[in-house]
Order: C-alpha cells, then sequence, then structure tokens
C-alpha cells in the first residue's frame, strides 16, 4: 500500500486510491465542485488542485495536479495549501464568480479564499451552472445519456440533444438531485413530473396514490434485471401495511397452534 | 454473535416511541414521519412496528446504480454511503417490504443502518415489542409482562 505525506502528516492510502482519497482518509479537506464518489474522477472544475512532489524529482520542482483523479504512489509529498495552491484555486474561484455571480455555493466559497467580488467581467445572462457536468456523467452512468454539454468555450452548456425534450430521458432526477448548486429545475408530484421539457407519467401505488419513480423509470430499471419489475408496482406504504398483515396473521396462527 | 431484531407484534401499543427515538437519532428535527421505523396502526393502541429486514439478498443493494448500498460486515446492516448516493429513488420502489424511504424534508434516501450495532428505538420501547436479541434467542418467547408495574413504571 503506497505511503505519502500529505500537508507533514503520513498517510497510508488504500491500493489503487487517488490523492483525494487519501488525503480524505487523513481528515486533509480539499474543496471539490466536480467530484462524486459515485462517479468515475473527472477532473473538471480545478478546484481539488494540490502541488505534487515525487522521489527523482529535483528538491525545489513541484507540480499542480488535481488531486480527484492522480493515483496515490509511495514516497509522493503533498501540499494542499501551499501559496501556489491557494493562489490558483483564487483564480478557479474568481472566473466561477464571474460565471455564476448569484450561486451562494460559489459565492461561500470564494469568500473563504478572499474573494468577495469577481476581478473579471460577470456574464450578461449569468445562470448556476458551473459546467461540472455532473449532470451529464450522472445520466452517462445511468447508460441512459439523455444530455450532455454542447458547444464549446464561453457558448458551452449543458442541454438536451438539439434543445428538444430528450427522447431517452427516464425523469430518474438524478442529474438535478446530484448538481452542485441545483440549477436543473424540475417539477413533481404524486401525478406527473417534469424535467428538460419532457413529462412524465408516475407509477401510481393504485392503493395510496403514492408515487416515487416514473413509468419510464420502471420500465428501464425492470429491463436492467436484478430486480423484478413487479417489486416497483406498489408504494412503500401499501408494502408496510403488507407485512404489518402477515405479521399480524402469523400470531394468531402461533397463539391458535399454542 | 449475531444480533437481530425481535418483533413481538402483540406487545406494539402504537405508542410511536420507537419513531420519535428513530427521528432524534437521525436528524434534528424529531419528526416522526422521516423515522426509519415505522408503526402500521390496525386500531387504538394496536399496531406492527415494521423496520427494514436487512436482507440476505437485498433487492435495494441490487438495483443501486452507484453500489451506494453496501452490508457493513461489523454491524450486518446494510448501510447507505451518502456520498455515493444519487437519489435516482430506485431503491425506494425496489424495496419488497416498503422500507426504503424518501425523505422530503432531508432530501435523501431513510434506511435502517441499526445504528451502528446499538439501535437506539430498542430502549424507548415501553412494551419490548421491539427487542435486539442475539439470533438464536429470537425463537424464544418473551417474558410474560406484568401489567401492575408497566402501568406504575
Amino acid at each position: 500500500m503506497p505511503t505519502l505525506i500529505i500537508d507533514g502528516k503520513k498517510v497510508v492510502a488504500a491500493e489503487g486510491s487517488t490523492i483525494l482519497e487519501a488525503a480524505r482518509t487523513a481528515g486533509v479537506d480539499i474543496p471539490t465542485l466536480c467530484h462524486h464518489d459515485g462517479l468515475e474522477p473527472w477532473g473538471g472544475c480545478r478546484l481539488c488542485i494540490v502541488d505534487l512532489w515525487q522521489p527523482g524529482w529535483d528538491e525545489d520542482w513541484f507540480k499542480l495536479v488535481t488531486s480527484c483523479n492522480h493515483p496515490a504512489e509511495d514516497g509522493m509529498r503533498i501540499f494542499t495549501k501551499s501559496q501556489r495552491v491557494v493562489e490558483t484555486r483564487g483564480v478557479v474561484l474568481d472566473l466561477l464568480l464571474a460565471r455564476c455571480p448569484d450561486a451562494p455555493l460559489i459565492q461561500d466559497l470564494a469568500a473563504e479564499y478572499g474573494i468577495e467580488e469577481t476581478t473579471y467581467a460577470p456574464r450578461e445572462e449569468p445562470d448556476d451552472c458551473i459546467l461540472c457536468a455532473l449532470c451529464t456523467r450522472v445520466c452517462d452512468h445511468l447508460d441512459i445519456a439523455a444530455i450532455s454539454t454542447v458547444n464549446r468555450g464561453a457558448g458551452k452548456e449543458v442541454a438536451p440533444p438539439f434543445h428538444e425534450a430528450p427522447p431517452d430521458c427516464i425523469g430518474c432526477l438524478a442529474c438535478a438531485e446530484v448538481c452542485p448548486t441545483g440549477c436543473i429545475p424540475y417539477e413533481t408530484s404524486n401525478v406527473r413530473r417534469s424535467i428538460w421539457g419532457k413529462d412524465f407519467e408516475m407509477l401510481r401505488d393504485p392503493a395510496t396514490g403514492q408515487a416515487v419513480i416514473t413509468k419510464a423509470q420502471a420500465e428501464f430499471f425492470a429491463g436492467r434485471g436484478g430486480v423484478p419489475g413487479e417489486y416497483f408496482e406498489t408504494s412503500d406504504t401499501s408494502k408496510r401495511r403488507e407485512m404489518a398483515k402477515k405479521f399480524v396473521s402469523l400470531q394468531i396462527l402461533e397463539q391458535g397452534q399454542s | 454473535m449475531k444480533m437481530i431484531y425481535k418483533v413481538s407484534v402483540e406487545r406494539c401499543i402504537a405508542c410511536g416511541k420507537c419513531e420519535l427515538a428513530c427521528a432524534f437519532a437521525h436528524g434534528t428535527e424529531g419528526k416522526p414521519a422521516v423515522s426509519r421505523i415505522n408503526i402500521t396502526r390496525r386500531g387504538p393502541e394496536l399496531g406492527t412496528p415494521v423496520i427494514c429486514y436487512q436482507c440476505d439478498t437485498a433487492a435495494c443493494a441490487a438495483i443501486c446504480p452507484t453500489q451506494a448500498l453496501v452490508r457493513n460486515l461489523e454491524t450486518g446492516a446494510i448501510d447507505m454511503d451518502r456520498a455515493r448516493c444519487i437519489s435516482c429513488r430506485m431503491c425506494v420502489a425496489a424495496c419488497p417490504f416498503g422500507n426504503m424511504l424518501w425523505d422530503e424534508t432531508y432530501h435523501c434516501v431513510q434506511k435502517c443502518d441499526l445504528c451502528g450495532g446499538d439501535p437506539q428505538c430498542v430502549p424507548f420501547c415501553p412494551t419490548g415489542a421491539i427487542a435486539w436479541v442475539p439470533a438464536d434467542m429470537a425463537a424464544i418467547p418473551p417474558e410474560v409482562l406484568d401489567r401492575e408495574t408497566l402501568a406504575v413504571g
């Protein structure tokens, strides 16, 4: 198992882990925006950068790397709060603040690095999307890929194909739930759900009228296997009622026998 | 020794103390609506506490697309790794016993984790309807309750 030194602390990292994972097990805090434990590392937000020194390098030579996708190796020395790291994170946050001046998450993070107002020209029509691509990556992870990033440079944005209601979307809301700034609008009730301009019919329990997933979502997950589709048909409340009934009838049976 | 929940349905008086204890143990608001143990009430002072069975082959863990639900070998519970959860709510729909709960207040899935091996609902049950016992003692009938003591205590 690789042993590395993070901010002067000796850390034994698990085999195959990244610098970020090693730092977190050691209790060293590294800020992230595009990282999610359930998804592949991406290295998009550049906020998790750290200064790295490896055996064989000159003593005064350091390299800035993204800790979320850089494998931890034996003998590495990591500095998460060096002046260069703090300055670079400041620039990243300054740029993000110019992009999303109204997002509380970015405002708070920037304030931590001493940036109250952006030094760049703010976007004319800002929204809260920081282009971390968590939404598109979570959609890809589910093998749905209904949304993706489109265009390049300043025009880059997250959108369904041709800005139309995405045919592949199953309305699972995972994209909206993982969004760190909560900028994907959706509406949901026990009857209907709508996201990305597409309307979904909910899978309602005939007894209680409760619904947690859409019909399209149930079909998709039933097709993936693992769990029989009929499990999805009733709500948790009526399933619990069923079980309670079964318990009571078992108890009556037991008392009848004794 | 493996410990398991033992539920004696005939003892439950539907007082809701277990639900409150659970809500306080896992949240800050103490709302019984976000409790992980649920009493199905079938009349005044008659209820059945229903709680996660920590299934051997669990549907919630099988359906989870990010492997956020994994068995904790120490406690035997299927624990939820919240950092891995993407809130797709498939586990809520897939659990055949209705013990995965979508919590609108905290906006996350609620799942019994056996409080890390020491369930907080058990000591609050006034009648011993829920007990935390070694697995081989689960079939032994519970001691007869002394109604007088119970009423005073």
